[in-house]
């Protein structure tokens, strides 16, 4: 166990060098931050200073030593823009991001599982027709579509609900719907297959005829099986969701988020956020993927057992 | 019915219309606050309201009237020296009370700047100011190089605002020494004598501002005012329209109808003093004879794009000149135009044989910046320029392979100085990036223009300037574009005409609000 233990950590050690390297190289192949509105009427002198003021002398390999060097020491950098450490600026980002990202999750769990076990159960009647155009129509809209016609119902027209910011449990109840549009639809398609799967396994035959009352039947001995493939679908959307998959919702609500920031300092090539902001999603990433693993072991133990 | 009636109230009530508290989205607020390092469009709107220069301006004219302010009185002892007599009393919002020390400090910490952001920012137009010294508690001297025709312009500038001493040399390492990470502090917790005080900042995100009781002028009208940054615009109408917001920034002109057709909203706007500019590339080998250049910009119709783009709301110039510069706005001046004939005529007389013209224009960051440009490669094809259009992120202008591309020359200070001056000296920005070349006769020109104690010579010699732009153009300013603010109605506030570009001004006397 142990073992196993090392050598996942070494593995994770490993994964997350390899991103470190590859941000450090990616983010100045795109060009310096002075070559940005940043560089605007600067002369050739002033530049040289510039460069020198924010570190960027010295070959890509010396920077990169120095880089190494401070990632080594828990030093992630200064922000070009802002003139304060890295970590701090990321810190308050990532709260709210994540608070976002959970309530999604949590309204998708909420209106998905329930109708994608419907869509199954009902699927020759129009219940189940219904919930798969539903379905159907949420996964062909994009998030920005449903986040601005909630706005202009909702906020513009009706004015019910707040547009600017996380400042009350109110104001996640746009870009939470806005999120989980997507997710909801996927998960309700994923759940009703792999549910339609089950439902005609023998031994759900056995379960009705012990006498076992239908929602035990349905829920306990169907939904339980069914979990292991929406688990693995659900863990791959977070997993894109916190990847920066949410830019676009946090930007129309103004959600001081991670998503939003990195674009803004890829866009200003603000090097030293736009590492520290990558590193932080890609450990989160690792951290989900893991967490996934786990959930996977509780809902089918045969996955424990193979491990070892 | 009833229940949406409620909820406004609501809303209304926590916005706090009437308890003198604002809230203003605007579409981006600042990653520091540092009055002498940013020169920033997003910038400028943050500093009036919590720092003070020496000589203060009346905003509410074009005219240039100087008022006292953190100088009480000011008087040239020597050609090149200016004495100040500081008002006593002032406090800082940390409670320390100005002296010549901080004066000093502030202005010297430009004027022989080792910080690299203030060395870059100083140079394009404090070159000429030596330094600050004291003379007692409540007088400072500033010397400069040669005679200054531009004393109380450059002592009124935002780089030139007065920040506290002991509180900035404490923030980082030895707290008697101004060292480069006390001035990176300062940026995060500024401190001024302005009658707000920044009680909360967060880089990128808010500022906010609370009256500060111990200001020496007159008392703030708002408690407080919280700036937001609000990116998308549909968002900040919309946070306008449920009370979220009670100002927002940066509204297009297509958008004013829908806000002024709601009862309860209103605009303001003005063109602002800035160009959105073309500038070319005089040493691309392309582009050497300047009657390419003279033909790229006489095809371009400039009023057509006011009118298309801007609602014909923008101002289309015929010079390098903005009303803000008062004695030195030469308006009769006829230094660009559109002349589509005259373009194909001098085409056929270059030695243009169809190359390809690229013009690299930043996708968002100027408002119609790529429609204009779009519109730019048709007039081009219509003389026979064969343009080409490249929409990206990255500043070419230093770039040797750069042909065309837009650009903006905010007025910096209302001075032909601060418009054109900062950016098209010899030496300058433009000639330093390889697009723009000077010589004797340029620089000799420039300097009269520069430095004659008289306006007569002044605009004289600008003039010949702008000759010699004409002949051999490296530049053509589009027009000024249109600013809008929309707000509700029971706020009073308006950009003021004689500020620079974008300030959020809520002194006393430059914003009230209604009971409502």
């Amino acid at each position: 166990m142990t073992v196993y233990v090392l050598r996942t950590l070494a593995k994770m050690a490993l994964t997350l060098f390899v991103i470190v390297s590859l941000v450090f190289f990616a983010t100045r192949l795109s060009g310096s931050p002075l070559e940005t509105a940043l560089g605007e009427g600067l002369t050739e002198e002033d530049r040289t200073m510039m460069i020198e003021y924010f570190g960027l002398n010295g070959s890509i390999w010396e920077q990169y030593a120095r880089y190494l060097r401070g990632v080594v020491e828990g030093n992630f950098g200064l922000s070009f823009l802002e003139r304060r450490p890295v970590a701090d600026i990321v810190a308050e980002r990532i709260g709210p991001s994540l608070q976002l990202l959970a309530s999604s999750l949590a309204l998708t769990l909420i209106v998905s599982l329930p109708l994608g076990v419907l869509a199954a159960l009902y699927r020759k009647s129009w219940v189940g027709s219904a919930i798969m155009t539903l379905a159907f129509v949420g996964y062909a809209v994009p998030n920005f579509i449903i986040a601005i016609f909630m706005i202009l119902l909702f906020a513009f027209t009706w004015n019910l609900l707040p547009v600017v910011g996380n400042g009350s449990p109110a104001h996640f109840i746009m870009p939470t719907i806005a999120m989980s549009g997507v997710l909801i639809a996927a998960l309700t398609r994923f759940t009703r297959n792999a549910m339609l799967d089950v439902l005609g396994q023998d031994f759900m035959r056995t379960a009705r005829a012990k006498g076992l009352p239908e929602s035990v039947v349905v829920l306990k001995h169907g939904l339980r099986n069914a979990s292991v493939t929406i688990l693995s679908v659900l863990g791959l959307q977070i997993a894109g969701l916190a990847a920066a998959g949410n830019v676009v919702v946090e930007a129309i609500f103004s959600w001081p988020g991670i998503g939003e920031l990195l674009v803004a300092s890829a866009i200003q090539r603000d090097y030293p956020v736009l590492q520290f902001g990558v590193i932080t999603v890609a450990v989160a990433v690792v951290t989900i993927n893991a967490a996934t693993d786990i959930a996977y072991a509780y809902a089918d133990p045969r996955i424990r057992l193979s491990r070892g | 019915m009833k229940k949406l009636l409620l909820t406004t109230a609501a809303v209304l009530l926590a916005t706090g219309v009437n308890a003198q508290e604002i809230t203003v989205g605007a579409a981006n607020v600042s990653s520091y606050l540092d009055p002498g390092r940013d020169h920033s469009n997003v910038g400028s709107q943050f500093y009036y309201n919590a720092f003070d220069t020496l000589v203060g301006k009346n905003h509410d004219t074009l005219e240039l009237e100087w008022r006292p302010a953190l100088a009480t009185e000011w008087e040239l002892v020597e050609p090149t020296v200016m004495e100040f007599k500081l008002r006593e009393g002032v406090k800082f919002h940390n409670g320390d009370e100005m002296t010549a020390d901080d004066v000093v400090f502030s202005l010297n910490r430009m004027y022989q700047a080792s910080f690299a952001p203030y060395v870059v920012r100083s140079k394009d137009r404090l070159g000429n100011f030596a330094e600050a010294t004291k003379v007692d508690d409540y007088t400072v001297r500033v010397r400069v190089e040669r005679e200054e025709p531009l004393w109380e312009t450059l002592m009124n500038l935002q780089q030139v605002m007065i920040i506290p001493e002991d509180y900035t040399k404490a923030l980082s390492g030895d707290p008697n020494v101004a060292e480069d990470g006390d001035y990176e502090a300062f940026s995060l917790a500024p401190v001024g004598t302005g009658p707000y005080r920044v009680s909360d900042f967060q880089p990128g995100e808010k500022v906010v501002y609370t009256r500060f009781d111990d200001f020496w002028g007159d008392k703030a009208p708002l408690e407080t005012a919280t700036v937001i940054r609000i990116p998308e615009t549909a968002s900040r109408i919309t946070a306008l329209k449920t009370g979220e917001a009670d100002i927002v920034t940066n509204i297009a002109p297509d958008q004013l109808d829908l806000i002024n057709a709601d009862p309860n909203l209103k605009t303001e706007g003005s063109a602002t003093a800035l160009f959105h500019v073309m500038i070319m590339n005089v040493n691309h080998p392309h582009l050497k004879d300047p009657k390419i250049r003279q033909a790229m910009s006489l095809s371009i119709d400039r009023d057509l794009l006011n009118e298309a783009l801007w609602l014909g709301k923008a101002v289309v110039p015929s010079t390098h000149t903005m009303k803000e510069m008062g004695a030195l706005h030469q308006p009769d001046l006829v230094t660009f135009e559109y002349d589509p004939e005259k373009a194909k005529a001098l085409l056929a007389e270059s030695s243009y044989n169809g190359e390809e013209i690229v013009f690299d224009a930043f996708p968002v960051y100027y408002t119609n910046g790529v429609l204009a440009a779009q519109a730019i490669m048709e007039m081009w094809a219509e003389v026979g320029i064969n343009g080409k259009l490249n929409v990206t992120e990255e500043w070419t202008g230093n770039s040797p392979d750069l042909m065309a591309r837009s650009w903006s020359n905010p007025m910096y200070f209302a001075d032909p100085f601060g418009s054109f001056g900062v950016m098209w000296a010899p030496e300058g920005p433009s000639e330093g990036a390889g697009r723009f070349n000077t010589d004797e006769d340029y620089a000799a020109l420039w300097e009269k223009f520069r430095f004659s104690a008289d306006v007569a010579d002044r605009n004289a010699a600008y003039a010949k300037l702008m000759d010699r732009i004409k002949q051999d153009p490296p530049v053509l300013p589009l027009y000024r574009p249109f600013e809008s603010w929309a707000m509700n109605k029971a706020v009073n506030w308006a950009p003021k005409p004689g500020h620079i570009p974008y300030v959020l001004d809520f002194r006393a006397g430059s914003i009230s609000l209604s009971d409502s």
